[in-house]
């Protein structure tokens, strides 16, 4: 899973001399986060984000109201904006785990991805949640089974066995160490083609693996024919 | 199933109310009105319509494209977010070349011929992105290889007449493809290509548009290229969108009488003229400045009401995501329409007739100039371009021969030596007991009066300052077939043979439409009550409604004369339609022959089902075998030995040894029964048992 084939291309993006008001309209209207802030070329030059958009009352403290009009007028995307050079950025070719773990490092919620200077695209931790759903398939219907398993070898194999040797359908599977029992690991996997009982039966037969949870997803409940 | 993120499903570029005129003498006037869509990132709307429906004028619009005297005239275009109406000239190039890419009909207008494509390529790159020139050119590789280019370094090299028309479209839509840009213009990109090509820059189109998120905006006359590469469909009539609707739901169910009209009017693929009727429709697309006060379509339309008359129709949504301009968008049922004339299916020729043509073993070679020191002494070995080599065929009376193939095959070579303008190089050719073979100013006038043609472009074989009736007269005063003082009554006859008014006598070709010039060029080639009729294309360059009057015509004097017909066609389904017989020509040979109906089911000839693979249809359920050709059509200088298909063929490994005997021994005519031959060296059991390229769906 490479940032290229998750990341959001073409993003909505403005020039640097470009009013901050109308960066507000794209914000606003867009409903957006992050605007790239790009020169000739798609070339990354900084970032607006909402919070790029709250000016100081200080400021505005000694100015009447025309001079706060001619004052906001004048105020220009590439004024406010952050400068690329503080800005963490990834490559398309990096990983989500290695995007994920840059954005938890530099506390920031969405990173510019680029290629040489030119942005190709952007990738936010709402692109992140969105991956971590589909890839424990949120959206499959089917039952949803958290198993908790020893991390000894052959474990998690016998578990798909003896989901794949009864003909059921595997949809998605994700594996993770149990909080604070770090020698188990928590499996959850989305199984389609057996009834609920059929698949506690399967895995009350697996030795040492304990069914943590099973439910429903996506109005899924198998009718034998 | 998968969920992407909600930005995803904002349009990239949002079109609402836009009006562009263009400024003349008599004021402004509106060539686009009230235009609104919207295109996704990774969608591909496509715009259909005939000419002069202002397609390209709203693409032009979209990037302030419209020449000196055009403006936007009311609208909005917002992209990404922001307006594109009102931006400077400069800021409108920046954006072109960083966000908006174009792609055009010919891609030689956008190549410059004096530079390498390398060259122009990287400049794309060394502009936009300031991008070091090694760099640049290592990327140019890269994206000539995502397109699918053979050899992309060598291409690289080359000049742009260097490479073939399919692959400058590749050079055009990879540069365009540089600047990974948000939206993708793109105005009838394969119009000029093969339709092997044409499938091929197609499927190249569907990539790239899933691969790098692009919004395309695909604008084609074509509704069967439509019905292949897009998501949702825009019919433009007169300046204004009448219906816009998914791909399948405009298809399955057209609610404006105009879409139902041009799904009517194109042949489908597996359709004949004895089994199914094309039905034009009646007038022509209204001039700008000539607009009814009410709906555009009303004077053409079989449903005009007077309410249709009294206001301008607003586009409404009829059902969700499908949006007609019609009143009467609800009551309007395609399978409940009747044609307003009635129309019947011809006849099927019978092809038990006596033959009218016979062609033996016929050669039309070229001789080709070499610079060489012993060309210059009379020593070297003269080199030929065979564009014809050893075709036979025999042709019955009243039969409708189709010939197709890919340019360069050979198929005009064919007809232009079957008339004389063309000498022959070797064989036979008998027409009604004469040998056709001596040149063509020693033949009688009556052979040359028995063996007519109709040109492809009926613009460039009319004397542009002789009236119509004048241009009429001259075949029937030469071949003398009616006496002088009949003359006028034998054109006006003549003009009405061809649905044109005595009216028509005396105005210039200017004057007429591209369909009346076509008539016109028609009722010429049937002054003189030819018997055999050579048609080079005779409505290629014809809108779908106007095409589909011009078959109906020749089919009818066809019928009613009696006449043979051998007509060239690049579109599949038009030669399916109006043919009894088919052949299907590749590098100068005939590869197959037979009745129609046979030619379009297996067994076939390997190349035959990747033409047939290749034909867009306008229907997007009908599926289709995914066989492409690899390569280009070999030189004709120097044909490939054996089987001159084996270069390319995608069957070739179903012989012994990968098709080695494809490669050194020239193929046997298998024949298939009913007079289906087939040259190829795949046993007829095999070939046989080939998937058809082509599934219809059940009707």
């Amino acid at each position: 899973m490479l940032v290229k084939d998750y990341m959001l291309q073409h993003p909505i993006m403005i020039e640097p001399h470009k009013r901050l008001a109308d960066a507000r309209a794209l914000l606003v209207e867009n409903e957006i986060y992050y605007l790239p802030v790009v020169g000739d070329g798609k070339r990354f030059l900084g970032m607006i984000t909402p919070p790029r958009l709250a000016i100081p009352p200080e400021r505005m403290a000694s100015l009447d109201v025309w001079e706060i009009s001619n004052y906001l007028a004048n105020l220009t995307v590439e004024k406010v904006m952050l400068k690329a050079r503080d800005l963490p950025t990834i490559g398309p070719h990096a990983t989500l785990e290695e995007a994920s773990q840059l954005m938890i490092k530099t506390k920031v919620g969405g990173l510019a991805v680029l290629e040489g200077p030119v942005v190709l695209g952007l990738i936010t931790d709402n692109h992140l949640l969105v991956e971590l759903s589909n890839l424990l398939g949120a959206f499959e219907p089917g039952w949803r089974v958290t198993v908790r398993i020893k991390g000894k070898r052959g474990d998690l194999l016998r578990l798909i066995r003896a989901v794949t040797d009864r003909d059921w359908t595997i949809m998605a599977l994700g594996n993770v160490r149990t909080p604070k029992k770090p020698d188990d690991w928590d499996v959850v996997l989305k199984v389609v083609g057996c009834t609920r009982e059929e698949l506690v039966d399967a895995i009350a037969q697996l030795d040492g693996q304990v069914l943590r949870d099973i439910r429903e997803t996506a109005s899924y409940a198998y009718v034998k024919s | 199933m998968r969920r992407s993120e909600d930005i995803a499903n904002r349009p990239v570029v949002k079109v609402e109310n836009l009006g562009i005129a263009y400024e003349t003498s008599a004021g402004d006037v509106l060539a686009v009105r009230d235009v609104s869509f919207e295109i996704f990132r990774g969608e591909a709307l496509g715009i259909v319509g005939e000419s002069g429906c202002g397609k390209s004028t709203v693409a032009f619009g979209m990037v302030n494209y419209l020449g000196r005297n055009g403006k936007i005239a009311h609208g909005s275009i917002s992209f990404q977010g922001q307006s594109l109406v009102g931006r400077s000239p400069e800021e409108l190039r920046r954006l072109r070349g960083d966000q908006i890419a174009m792609v055009y009909q010919d891609p030689m207008t956008s190549l410059n011929p004096v530079l390498r494509i390398g060259k122009q390529m990287a400049e794309v790159l060394m502009t936009h992105r300031g991008m070091a020139k090694e760099e640049a050119r290592e990327r140019c590789v890269t994206m000539l290889r995502k397109v699918n280019m053979p050899d992309p370094e060598l291409v690289l090299q080359k000049y742009p007449h260097q490479i073939s028309g399919g692959q400058q479209q590749r050079v055009v839509i990879a540069m365009a493809m540089l600047n990974n840009p948000a939206l993708l213009v793109m105005d009838e990109p394969t119009t000029a290509l093969d339709v092997t090509v044409e499938a091929t820059v197609l499927d190249l189109v569907d990539d790239l548009r899933r691969e790098f998120d692009t919004a395309i905006m695909f604008i084609s006359h074509n509704l069967g290229v439509i019905a292949r590469v897009c998501d949702r469909v825009a019919v433009m009539y007169a300046g204004e969108v009448v219906e816009i609707a998914s791909v399948h739901e405009l298809f399955a169910n057209p609610r404006h009488p105009y879409t139902q009209g041009l799904i009517r009017c194109v042949p489908r693929l597996g359709r004949s003229k004895a089994s199914s009727v094309l039905y034009p429709i009646p007038g022509r697309v209204p001039s700008p400045d000539n607009q009814p006060a009410g709906c555009t379509f009303e004077p053409r339309c079989d449903y005009a009401h007077e309410s249709c008359r009294a206001k301008r129709i607003p586009l409404r949504e009829f059902q969700p995501n499908h949006r007609v301009r019609c009143l009467f968008a609800e009551e309007i049922d395609a399978s409940q329409w009747t044609p307003s004339e009635a129309l019947i299916p011809l006849a099927q020729a019978s092809p038990d007739s006596e033959p009218i043509l016979e062609v033996d073993s016929l050669k039309t070679y070229y001789r080709q100039a070499s610079s060489s020191a012993l060309s210059l002494i009379g020593l070297a070995k003269p080199r030929y371009l065979k564009a014809v080599d050893d075709v036979s065929f025999s042709l019955p009376k009243g039969i409708t021969l189709g010939v197709v193939g890919e340019s360069g095959c050979g198929k005009s070579t064919l007809i232009k030596t079957i008339i004389g303008l063309e000498e022959l190089s070797g064989g036979k050719i008998e027409f009604m007991g004469v040998d056709l073979g001596g040149k063509v100013n020693k033949r009688d006038m009556a052979t040359i009066r028995e063996l007519q043609m109709v040109f492809q472009n009926p613009n460039a074989t009319m004397n542009p300052s002789y009236p119509i009736g004048r241009q009429l007269e001259r075949p029937l005063r030469r071949f003398k077939i009616v006496p002088p003082s009949e003359i006028r009554a034998e054109v006006v006859r003549l003009l009405r043979a061809v649905k044109l008014d005595e009216h028509y006598y005396d105005r210039l070709p200017n004057q007429l439409s591209g369909g009346e010039k076509q008539r016109v060029g028609i009722a010429r080639a049937f002054a003189g009550r030819p018997d055999l009729v050579l048609c080079d294309e005779p409505v290629s360059a014809l809108d779908v409604s106007v095409q589909a009057a011009v078959l109906n015509l020749l089919a009818e004097i066809q019928q009613q004369q009696n006449t043979t017909l051998l007509m060239i066609a690049h579109d599949l389904s038009v030669v399916r339609f109006f043919s009894d017989m088919i052949a299907v020509m590749y590098l100068g040979q005939i590869v197959e022959i037979g009745p129609a109906e046979a030619i379009y089911a297996p067994p076939y000839h390997p190349y035959t089902e990747s033409l047939l693979a290749a034909v867009p249809i306008p229907d997007p359920t009908v599926e289709q075998a995914h066989v492409r050709l690899s390569g280009n059509v070999p030189s004709p200088l120097d044909p490939p030995s054996g089987c001159r298909f084996h270069t390319r063929c995608p069957r070739r490994h179903l012989l012994p040894d990968d098709g080695k005997l494809c490669t050194t021994t020239v193929p046997p005519w298998q024949e298939a029964g009913d007079g289906h031959r087939i040259f190829c060296h795949i046993p007829l059991d095999q070939l046989r048992a080939f998937e058809p390229a082509v599934k219809m769906s059940q009707e």
